[in-house]
């Protein structure tokens, strides 16, 4: 799974734009929204490699806080002086994200490298890190994070019962994981299209774009061994969440999956 | 808008479906589905099976045995009761539920059980006013009928019964008007309807209303159009106390009896009228015969 991610850490973006046509990203938007993160909210984004998640969560987060001052300013407006000056001095004011923090984890250094220079490039500078870790064992401590999310990752775990077992541990009581990843589709005719689409289409284009047809060809079947819907959802049962539901995505193309430990 | 749909049309709909909640009727399914999607809520019987029994190694965590114990359900009550303390400051919104969630503990992550815009708080807190209400109507009724209290004329229970549960409102009344707009939202108004009027037929079954004909449902839509009518002035009031509110209350209330009054008034000198045509078509026919036979 390394050296696969490693080739093709530098094509990431590009290929998931060429093979899901873009809509990709729509998944992604759907996904923080379905989070609805408040200002102060601790994420922790596994397998979050180029931090397409990460980014947008801030970006969210932003708004979000934005709005806040500016409900706080219009109040503002019937205080007197002293009250306002006092206010000022009141360090929540000047942080635009309001102590929220994203921590992206990904067991490969190629996929963090890429996604650092994207936050530089982009111009996100506060608020994230950028840890190396392994989702089957995670170099964090016990009830420390709000929202835990797996983009597009938990189907390259080898143990997938471990990761949501470590998902459970370093989730603070309350708090939420979401999982993001293909699914099946069970529709008929819908399958048959797109399994006609993955199978011909795809590793075509990872040669073409990424010259590694390979790599490609290995996403592909892992996507059809992944458990589907309900299974992965007995599966977070398992591991001790509770109100698991998934939502399908484009037929079932994509399931977002959502439990808590409460 | 509000309250002049919701007597003549909706109560009718509304017992209708109250009525039939059991078996599915062919012009509200929404009803019936939706009044069980509200009270699972609340209720927590529904069939779901959480693994509540030993988690295989986590058993051990500390602050978790609380949760275990009891049901997804009471904590979801528990958690918007908490949130109900943060409205006047964030409005019936998923924020004022992520403070609440943090007062009982958990992560602000945890408001994400519920919608987004903050309907089951509303809902909540509509259930819990209609709960004290009813056990404030109990409790006054116990006295009567121990001797310690006089049984209130028809229109004084009433005016202190939607008085009693209008004041309710008060702490909450600037946030107030987006709750109403909320309630107001397709996907919810069966279950606020069904609150509504399973509470209007609490107050009148304290008022010691037995009626099962005709009259019940006009009762129902006379207090349903009361009871809206007063809670939108009461939105716009800015007198002390809400003085002009309650004498508006009192204004409907009085219009209601004597509207009733006349009503009956109306029903017996239409059966006059009636029975006075009937005399007169039988004269006329009996003369009509009469000459006939001449």
């Amino acid at each position: 799974v390394y050296q696969v991610f490693e080739n093709v850490a530098k094509k990431y973006d590009v290929m998931n734009d060429s093979m899901t046509l873009g809509i990709h990203r729509v998944w992604k938007d759907i996904l923080v929204h379905k989070m609805n993160p408040c200002p102060g909210i601790l994420l922790l984004d596994v397998a979050g490699g180029t931090g397409d998640i990460a980014f947008r969560f801030i970006n969210y987060v932003r708004s979000v806080r934005q709005r806040q001052l500016q409900r706080k300013l219009k109040h503002h407006q019937n205080l007197s002086w002293q009250e306002i000056f006092e206010s000022y001095q009141n360090d929540k004011f000047n942080n635009s994200l309001g102590d929220s923090q994203v921590v992206v984890c990904d067991i490969n250094r190629e996929m963090l490298k890429v996604g650092k220079q994207k936050a530089q490039h982009l111009g996100y500078s506060e608020g994230l890190s950028w840890v190396l870790g392994n989702a089957e064992e995670l170099p964090f401590d016990d009830d420390k994070f709000d929202v835990y999310t797996i983009a597009f990752g938990i189907r390259n775990v080898t143990r997938i019962d471990l990761a949501l077992q470590e998902a459970y541990r370093v989730l603070k009581p309350g708090g939420r994981f979401l999982c993001l990843e293909f699914s099946h589709v069970s529709n008929p005719l819908l399958s048959r299209l797109y399994d006609l689409y993955s199978f011909q289409v795809i590793p075509v284009l990872g040669e073409v774009i990424a010259g590694d047809w390979r790599s490609y060809q290995y996403l592909v079947e892992s996507i059809r061994q992944f458990p589907p819907q309900e299974e992965l959802k007995a599966m977070i049962e398992d591991a001790g969440f509770f109100k698991v539901d998934y939502e399908n995505l484009n037929f079932g193309i994509v399931a977002i999956h959502s439990g808590f430990k409460l | 808008v509000r309250c002049q749909q919701y007597p003549p049309l909706r109560a009718l709909q509304a017992s209708a479906a109250l009525r039939g909640a059991s078996d599915e009727h062919k012009k509200e399914p929404w009803a019936s589905s939706s009044q069980q999607h509200f009270e699972s809520p609340p209720a927590g019987h529904q069939p779901e099976e959480k693994p509540q029994g030993p988690h295989p190694s986590y058993t051990g965590q500390g602050g978790q045995e609380s949760e275990d114990y009891e049901s997804e359900e009471q904590l979801q009550h528990r958690i918007l009761t908490a949130a109900l303390e943060f409205v006047p400051e964030h409005g019936w919104t998923a924020e004022a539920i992520a403070e609440g969630a943090k007062t009982l503990g958990l992560s602000v992550a945890a408001a994400g059980l519920f919608h987004s815009d903050g309907s089951e708080l509303i809902l909540h807190f509509v259930s819990e006013c209609n709960t004290k209400l009813s056990e404030l109507l109990k409790k006054e009724q116990k006295l009567v009928q121990l001797g310690e209290a006089e049984k209130k004329p028809v229109d004084e229970f009433l005016r202190d019964a939607v008085e009693a549960r209008l004041r309710m409102l008060i702490p909450y009344i600037e946030k107030w008007p987006q709750a109403l707009s909320i309630l107001l939202l397709p996907r919810n108004i069966p279950s606020s309807l069904t609150l509504l009027t399973n509470m209007i037929d609490d107050i009148w079954h304290y008022a010691g209303d037995q009626s099962t004909d005709f009259n019940w449902y006009t009762r129902r839509a006379v207090l349903t159009a009361i009871y809206n009518t007063t809670e939108l002035v009461m939105m716009q009031d800015s007198s002390p106390g809400f003085e002009d509110t309650w004498r508006f209350l009192e204004n409907r209330v009085a219009d209601a009896m004597t509207m009733s009054n006349t009503a009956t008034q109306v029903q017996s000198t239409g059966e006059a009228v009636v029975q006075g045509l009937m005399g007169a078509a039988v004269t006329v026919s009996n003369a009509g015969t009469s000459r006939a036979v001449r």
